[in-house]
């Protein structure tokens, strides 16, 4: 296997002007502030985390809808931070992106058959009658009539658009598509017929998925890798059998806690550890580790004073996490997460 | 007595294209301190199910009948100044999208208050006083402070424990929660629902949790329906649905639900897409996606008949009963291998 995508210490930051004339420059806001990861083809990097963590922001830089303030994009063997426009133009061939909202993201006055046609016509590929073959080939891939070729987008439902927006993302061939929250606007069995579409289609077409979502469930279940992200940067990333069954930060333990589960008994038997308050605006990001202020291993002194590098699980280089209190084991309730650090603060 | 009595209720929409049956014959009833989860897919008819009960559907274009109990009194048809001073004072009413549910330009101070004034006699400053109280128990931090705030200051989380206060302001005896935590992160959706569950045990309230989320049900609800097709296809205690559902609609909910403890490559799907409710299929409303159908499911609507249980699990299915039993276990076994191989 050879690998795809190299992120490299990835940042964005947007500007905070005021004035009406005369901008001035009065702050940052850092969406995304410090992403590496490396993505080998065929396989899936599952991102996960609140909204406002910087995950959409993060795919935007990678497929260049951004452009990044900092850091290194490594694209197929190509570095591809600061390519202009033209010289991107080729390259947009073989990354694509699906997008959330199965509503907005269709023009809603042209017609199936030209949406989906539209990258083969922005990258002059084919005759006419090409293009329509392959379109109609796509929307058979993906579960549609390909009689459906000229009707509009609103004559089909949430989960049919998806599709639509999935075959307009293939019919190019891609390597690497983006997948925005695919499927948080549909119904659970919607949801479950499009994931299945996915995993199929990458099987099929060799596919490289960036997968972004809040749900972990939907994460877990689609993905190689998963990184969990806090405030623009990763917290932890790893496999995602490890980063399931043995969390190392407090943030991911968290957020697996606070899946419901679909199941009363064992809903009732498991203790969660609920966050308080939301997540911290990124234009005053907390000091050190920014996840200090909502941490139930908080320890005054360290976790606001030091920032937690990124660092391997001893026995396995490819699960990473940022903090110095790391679980030891799980699940955990509030308390045994509680009572740890003071321990550990002290050994230090 | 049940403090809320759903009997037989009906609602129709005359359209252009024809009569839109959105609830057909839905029944159940609800007792205080209780929570009932409502599941379905969008268009199921879960969320038009009570906006007819709190008599919110256009009557100009809807036709409703049967009976609608609110501590005995009929409200089904009530004048809607006799419905005013039930909605928002006994009965209240949490919506999915917080942003569209809030006036954007009015403070949040206003909007509490004017829920208080509405339905008491009280002073501008005792209202101000009870809204700056509610803030603080659904957990607003600095209430008194953010009350002069606008709805685009606070954020999604935020603004949704602003409609719980909302809702709860008057203390009353049913809350009718739809999605409530639908538009929010995992972590602000165990925020809000363990708030809603501390409100409920201090007020002894009923919740009615309508949801397409299993989860969230398993979590909250005592008793369940499950709707489909604007019918109640399953309705079970929690324990008893989770543990042998009975109809192949809520097992292909279930299948097709990720979980965390399930790493299996495929999901199981339902194929194909809910019924119009336009022209709804023959017999059975689920026998075009069902993986059991047979000629009687595709001629007579089986009727909403207890199971082996009694009373409190009842369902629409034709299958004799030794078939159903034996698909679940066959289900279940191999749910249970995939759990158990993750």
């Amino acid at each position: 296997m050879s690998e795809l995508l190299a992120v490299e210490n990835l940042q964005k930051y947007f500007p905070v002007t005021r004035g009406m004339v005369f901008q001035k420059e009065v702050g940052q806001v850092k969406a995304v502030d410090g992403v590496n990861f490396t993505l080998e083809k065929g396989q899936t990097l599952g991102v996960v985390g609140e909204s406002g963590c910087g995950k959409s922001t993060m795919a935007r830089c990678i497929a260049r809808l951004l452009e990044p303030t900092g850091g290194k994009i490594v694209f197929d063997g190509r570095d591809i931070t600061h390519l202009n426009r033209n010289e991107m133009r080729p390259i947009r061939r073989d990354m694509m992106m699906v997008f959330q909202d199965p509503y907005a993201s269709l023009n809603a006055r042209k017609r199936v058959g030209s949406i989906v046609g539209e990258p083969l016509e922005v990258h002059g590929i084919g005759t006419e009658q090409d293009r329509k073959r392959r379109v109609q080939e796509l929307l058979e891939i993906v579960g549609l009539n390909p009689e459906h070729f000229n009707r509009f987008p609103h004559e089909f439902s949430g989960g049919q658009r998806q599709r639509i927006g999935i075959a307009r993302a293939l019919v190019i061939n891609p390597k690497l598509v983006i997948c925005d929250e695919p499927v948080s606007a549909l119904d659970v069995s919607v949801q479950a017929q499009i994931l299945n579409l996915l995993k199929d289609l990458q099987q099929d077409f060799d596919l490289t998925y960036i997968f972004i979502a809040h749900d972990l469930n939907v994460v877990r279940h689609v993905s190689d890798r998963v990184m969990v992200m806090y405030l623009g940067a990763p917290v932890e990333t790893g496999g995602k059998t490890e980063l399931y069954t043995e969390p190392k930060h407090p943030y991911t333990g968290a957020l697996l806690s606070a899946v419901p589960i679909a199941d009363p008994t064992l809903g009732r038997a498991r203790k969660q550890i609920v966050l308080e308050g939301d997540v911290p605006s990124p234009l005053n990001p907390p000091e050190a580790c920014r996840f200090h202020p909502r941490c139930p291993r908080f320890v005054d002194g360290k976790c606001n004073v030091d920032p937690p590098e990124l660092t391997p699980v001893a026995g396995n280089p490819e699960h990473e996490f940022a903090c110095h209190f790391p679980l030891e084991r799980w699940p955990m309730d509030e308390d045994e997460i509680r009572r740890r650090p003071a321990l550990a603060g002290a050994a230090e | 007595m049940a403090l809320l009595e759903v009997n037989d209720l009906q609602t129709r929409f005359r359209t252009d294209d024809g009569i839109v049956k959105a609830v057909s014959g839905v029944s159940f009833s609800l007792e205080k301190g209780e929570t009932l989860g409502v599941v379905g897919e969008s268009g199921s008819g879960k969320s038009v199910t009570f906006l007819t009960v709190m008599g919110l559907v256009d009557m100009r274009h809807a036709q409703v009948e049967g009976s609608v109990r609110f501590d005995g009194q009929e409200i089904l048809g009530a004048s809607s100044s006799s419905l005013q001073k039930i909605r928002g004072s006994r009965i209240g009413m949490i919506f999915q999208d917080p942003m569209t549910s809030l006036n954007p330009v009015k403070r949040i101070g206003w909007q509490l208050e004017e829920a208080v004034l509405l339905h008491n006699d009280v002073t501008h400053a005792e209202a101000r006083r009870r809204s700056v109280e509610i803030l603080q128990e659904v957990e607003i931090p600095r209430a008194d402070a953010r009350i002069d705030d606008y709805p685009h200051q606070f954020s999604g989380g935020m603004r949704q424990r602003v409609m719980i206060a909302m809702a709860l302001i008057n203390k009353p005896e049913v809350l009718i929660a739809d999605e409530p935590t639908t538009a929010l992160d995992v972590t602000t959706q165990a925020q809000i629902l363990r708030l809603m569950r501390k409100l409920q045990d201090e007020h002894e309230m009923a919740i009615v949790m309508i949801t397409h989320d299993l989860g969230v049900v398993a979590e909250l609800a005592n008793d369940v329906l499950v709707m489909y097709g604007g019918r109640v296809v399953e309705q079970a205690q929690v324990d008893h649905l989770f543990a042998k559902p009975e109809m192949p609609y809520t097992w292909g909910l279930l299948g097709s639900l990720p979980r965390l403890n399930v790493t299996s490559e495929r999901l199981e799907q339902i194929p194909g897409q809910p019924p119009s409710l336009l022209h709804p299929p023959k017999g059975c409303s689920f026998n075009p996606r069902c993986a059991y159908v047979f000629d009687r499911c595709r001629q007579e609507l089986p009727e909403l008949a207890a199971g082996a249980v009694g009373d409190e699990h009842r369902f629409r299915c034709h299958l004799p009963d030794e078939e159903r039993a034996r698909i679940w276990e066959a289900k279940k076994a191999a749910l249970a291998a995939e759990g158990s191989a993750a």
